[in-house]
């Protein structure tokens, strides 16, 4: 805490004793570090991902307020949130923008451990349920674009229902137990599933899930929420077209983390192959990874085999998701068969795939050891080329004046959008302000940790046999150092 | 549990008996009542044998019935307005035209399908042109054989048994000529399942 406890109020001595007395609680069982230096967010990608999963029950629950789950009514209380209710734009595009940030955050967090072999010492039950904890989010997610019973979802719907029901002997029954049997079933299930159910399962996952060692890094955290903002108000989500029976849809595709799953889809196979195995080919190879790597180092350097199944996965990933997404643009074919991806062709794409990424994960490999080999080389006949940006405490006082103003005055711009009825204007404003802090926030943050950097005294005559141990020991810059690239190591 | 207890079997006496005594009291508190009949929907798995009730609100009869025409009928009918919206709910009654039968004066000169298309399940109807005389759905291009209700063109036809037949409702007429739906089983071997098809 920077702030002084020598004298303590009434309100202080409460908040010492709640402190004290959490002692009592799970949460001292939780290693909580607030970074006092910039880390890389690579390491606790997971704790954004959390995040991003309690902004979204915020937004979500206030969204409740307004949207009702029934048939006939679903897209007309969303276009209500949407263009009437004060700040309804803002609470929904924050939930639909926030839910991109979430998968792609677990997915961003996922690959980063699995390339940086952090599933191996004892982690293996954190990786499973990881990855469980990754199905459910996009299923989440796609529940989630559901209920707003626009084309799209109903052709998401459509899709759902028909993959369940192509699940062998069972598949019909799971499909009527599960979501019902009719629209008005569908919309109400779904909704149900995505505001209790699915977060219930969610939350029951985390419990195992979250490690002992947490980072709650301000900057970062604030960084990300005003990004979510700067998409809202750049790219703010439509309502889509009301689903009416009878009235052909244009063309729809799903969600980018979707698509990829779509592409295979249009290929017109058989719709359990495509549509359930594959996926769950894919989610059982990651799931069983941290069992089959028997590589006994951690880095994707040495593990060329699982880095190069990793990379594999990865280009089939970005070229089926591509692919999902692309529609031949033209119109003189008719829109089925413009849909239609020819299995043949995607399916080679797919297997030529393999060798070219294990051939880009030797070649990644072995210059990266190259370039190590260089640097070491480097290192030892050179000094450091990194030169560290040193503000001195004026000017840091100057930087955090600039950028205290500099948010005021987007305040006062975000206001007036407000007032303007620039609702995404404002929302981007808000962002921008968010980022603004963070900055604001990791200078604060630079200027106590440069305070407490005390001008060393002079050093004293001391005992001869203390001053020999001391002599063994490092420069205290280079101790330093590695003491305070600690905390980036174990977190999650 | 001492290693000595161990019987050759890998379990003790003792250890067999604590199963024992888990098991029993589990299947004591578990009463032997179908929880899962919790899930469907009832209003659309319990049904009966109900009058078929054209737009007009009048029971169609199989005297006075047009042939080579279609009507759209809501079954299972409930006194919710917003449910007998439902597309799943949505039938198309359709007499034959002359050429298939539908001059017959019994049921089998009657047809009811699921007007739900089983592509992407968007509402069909019946034409009745000279010509046509076939379903056809407006989004997608599929259509419907009027005696069978099996795709014969579209992305429905492309699509393996079941799914490219419609679910479909058999009649009753009475002495009268007033028509009756015998209650269906949804089941792809029976009347089909809404949205999903059957087996023809």
């Amino acid at each position: 805490m920077a702030v002084s406890l020598e004298r303590q109020n009434g309100l202080l001595t409460f908040f010492t004793w709640i402190w004290n007395e959490l002692d009592r609680t799970i949460f001292t069982a939780i290693k909580f570090s607030f970074p006092s230096r910039f880390v890389s967010p690579f390491g606790f990608l997971g704790m954004l991902t959390f995040i991003m999963f309690v902004t979204l029950g915020l937004t979500g629950a206030l969204l409740m307020f307004y949207y009702e789950p029934i048939m006939t009514r679903s897209w007309d209380s969303v276009a209500f949130i949407n263009d009437s209710v004060p700040f309804g734009f803002h609470i929904r595009n924050l939930h639909y923008h926030g839910s991109n940030a979430m998968v792609m955050l677990a997915i961003l967090h996922m690959y980063y451990q699995y390339f940086s072999g952090r599933y191996k010492i004892r982690n293996e039950i954190l990786w499973v349920t990881g990855v469980i904890l990754g199905t459910v989010t996009i299923l989440e997610a796609f529940t989630g674009y559901d209920v707003i019973f626009s084309e799209r979802a109903e052709l998401a719907i459509s899709i759902a229902a028909s993959l369940t029901n192509s699940i062998p002997v069972a598949g019909p029954m799971i499909r009527e137990l599960a979501f019902g049997a009719g629209f008005h079933d569908f919309v109400l299930r779904f909704y149900a599933q995505h505001v209790f159910i699915l977060p219930l399962v969610m939350l029951g996952l985390m419990a195992v899930h979250f490690p002992r060692f947490l980072v709650f890094d301000v900057p970062m955290v604030m960084a990300i929420c005003g990004a979510m903002c700067l998409a809202g108000g750049v790219f703010p989500v439509d309502l889509g077209f009301k689903f009416e029976p009878t009235v052909p849809p244009g063309i729809t595709v799903p969600e980018w983390y979707l698509t990829g799953l779509y592409a295979f889809l249009r290929t017109q196979y058989d719709k359990f192959l495509t549509g359930v195995l594959w996926p769950a080919l894919f989610i059982l190879a990651l799931l069983v990874t941290p069992f089959i790597d028997r590589y006994k180092k951690f880095s994707w350097k040495d593990r060329p085999w699982i880095t190069a199944i990793g990379i594999t996965g990865i280009s089939q990933i970005l070229v089926t998701t591509y692919w999902g997404f692309y529609i031949p643009p033209d119109t003189t074919i008719p829109l089925v068969e413009r849909l239609v991806i020819d299995p043949i062709y995607l399916y080679t794409v797919m297997l030529l795939l393999v060798p070219l990424s294990f051939g880009f994960t030797l070649m990644m490999i072995h210059l990266a050891k190259d370039a190590e080999r260089k640097a070491k080389l480097a290192k030892e006949s050179a000094p450091r080329k990194v030169s560290p940006i040193n503000l001195s405490i004026k000017w840091t006082n100057w930087l955090l004046v600039a950028l205290l103003a500099f948010q005021v005055f987007l305040n006062i711009a975000a206001y007036n959008a407000f007032l303007s009825g620039m609702n995404n204007v404002n929302l981007w404003l808000t962002g921008v302000i968010l980022i603004t802090f963070a900055g604001f926030f990791h200078l604060y943050r630079y200027g106590m940790a440069q305070s407490k950097q005390i001008p060393k005294p002079p050093s004293f005559s001391t005992t001869k046999a203390v001053e020999s141990t001391q002599k063994s020991l490092p420069p205290t810059n280079e101790s330093e150092e590695s003491t305070s690239e600690k905390p980036s190591r174990q977190e999650h | 549990m001492s290693e000595q207890e161990k019987g050759p079997g890998g379990m003790s006496r003792r250890d067999f008996l604590k199963l024992l005594g888990a098991a029993g009291t589990s299947m004591a508190f578990a009463p032997f009542v179908p929880w899962g009949k919790f899930m469907p929907n009832p209003s659309s798995v319990t049904l009966s044998k109900v009058p078929v009730i054209l737009p007009d609100g009048t029971q169609a009869n199989l005297n006075t019935y047009p042939i080579n025409h279609a009507e759209v009928i809501t079954y299972p009918e409930t006194a919710d307005e917003v449910l007998n919206e439902e597309a799943f709910r949505k039938w198309q009654f359709i007499r034959l035209p002359e050429k298939f039968g539908g001059g017959r004066k019994d049921v089998s000169s009657f047809r009811a399908y699921s007007m739900v298309c089983l592509h992407l399940w968007c509402l069909w109807k019946y034409w009745p042109d000279e010509g046509r005389m076939r379903g056809e759905c407006p989004c997608h291009g599929s259509m419907y054989d009027v005696k069978t209700g099996t795709a014969f063109i579209g992305p429905a036809s492309v699509q393996a048994a079941p799914s490219n037949t419609l679910a479909q409702l058999n009649f009753e007429a009475d002495s009268d000529g007033f028509m009756f739906i015998s209650p269906p089983t949804w089941g792809v071997n029976d009347n089909g399942v809404v949205g999903y098809g059957r087996f023809a």
